[in-house]
């Protein structure tokens, strides 16, 4: 697993491990102090990652369709910053 | 008024902290309690991280074990806390989903919540703001951190307040991450917390802290604080879910 962390301005911190193979997405865990609601789906989301494409935009447009379709409200971060650090991630 | 049961400044430990607050909830959606406020302390000392958060990254947990401070991962997000039991009053409102108070908008809800605090500082002679998301400044420096839960049909907001700062045991347990620091240009993270101890010159005692912390919320909020304890039943559910739940490494090593 890789790892990358960032502390958004004015927001949370937002830390990714990484598991990937091919510039895919092979598990991904994503911590930090941010908030989610509901929080469960936190880890809906990891799942729904996984074979997702190592892609800042396609990323930040999956998490935000996904944000959308479950009404979920995410504070002190948003898609584009998780997209960020899982990218980020990969690139170490 | 609307009435709100009051559970008095009890001390329990972080993982029957935890229980209870989401015991009331549980009560709170069958419909057999009222909107509650309680205050309570943490024995022995202990850490709580947020619902997302890793406990082998935020928290050194063999220190805190040489210590015999307890760990526990709470419902809410949010970050790590130490909480001393010399130095730390926690609070807990759960209100029910609709209740006037608990508004949709969460980060609204924040502010409109936090004002007990504020209302209550004020009543120490600490002049406070909240500032957004979860945070209570005096000074320019952290006084209480919040953190908010939507579940079982209701709202929980929990948080700290900071009678006493024992810095060194904080960041001896807390791993406190550079990132975190260099947004803030700040190099010493000392700075950046504060006590009411801290801005009073002076150790208040636990009670006056307590009693300050009602009358704010009575008056920040409009509700009537009628003493109360838990029902047998909240009490049982409790004792099952540390358990169940709190007590147990698959919570609180989850991530």
């Amino acid at each position: 697993m890789t790892e990358a962390a960032m502390k958004v301005p004015g927001g949370k911190m937002v830390r990714v491990s990484l598991d990937s193979a091919d510039s895919k997405i092979r598990k991904v865990v994503i911590t930090g102090d941010f908030f989610l609601h509901p929080e469960e789906l936190i880890q809906e989301l990891e799942t729904q990652l996984q074979g997702h494409q190592i892609d800042r935009s396609q990323l930040t447009s999956t998490i935000e369709e996904f944000l959308r379709r479950n009404n979920a409200t995410l504070i002190g971060a948003s898609a584009a910053d998780l997209a960020s650090v899982i990218v980020s991630a990969y690139s170490r | 008024m609307d009435d709100m049961r009051f559970i008095d400044l009890q001390t329990h430990t972080a993982h029957q902290n935890m229980a209870i607050d989401e015991s009331i909830m549980l009560a709170l959606e069958r419909g057999s309690v009222p909107p509650t406020l309680r205050l309570y302390r943490w024995k022995p000392s202990a850490v709580s991280i947020g619902t997302f958060q890793g406990m082998r990254q935020e928290v050194d947990v063999d220190f805190c074990r040489s210590k015999k401070i307890d760990v526990v991962r709470r419902i809410t997000g949010g970050g790590a806390v130490y909480h001393d039991y010399e130095g730390d009053i926690t609070y807990s409102i759960i209100l029910p989903k609709g209740h006037p108070l608990a508004l949709d908008d969460i980060p609204s809800s924040y502010e409109r919540l936090c004002q007990g605090l504020v209302m209550g500082f004020q009543e120490l002679g600490i002049e406070s703001q909240f500032v957004p998301i979860n945070d209570i400044l005096a000074g320019g420096k952290k006084l209480s951190g919040n953190a908010q839960t939507r579940r079982h049909e209701c709202l929980l907001q929990h948080g700290t307040v900071l009678v006493d700062l024992d810095v060194q045991m904080m960041f001896s347990i807390l791993k406190v991450h550079p990132e975190k620091i260099s947004d803030k240009l700040v190099t010493d993270v000392k700075q950046r917390v504060t006590s009411v101890r801290d801005l009073l010159g002076t150790r208040v005692p636990m009670e006056q802290v307590r009693d300050a912390l009602k009358s704010g919320f009575t008056k920040a909020l409009g509700v009537n604080l009628v003493p109360g304890k838990l029902t047998a039943r909240e009490r049982l559910t409790a004792v099952r879910l540390v358990r169940q739940k709190y007590s147990t490494d698959a919570w609180n090593f989850l991530r």
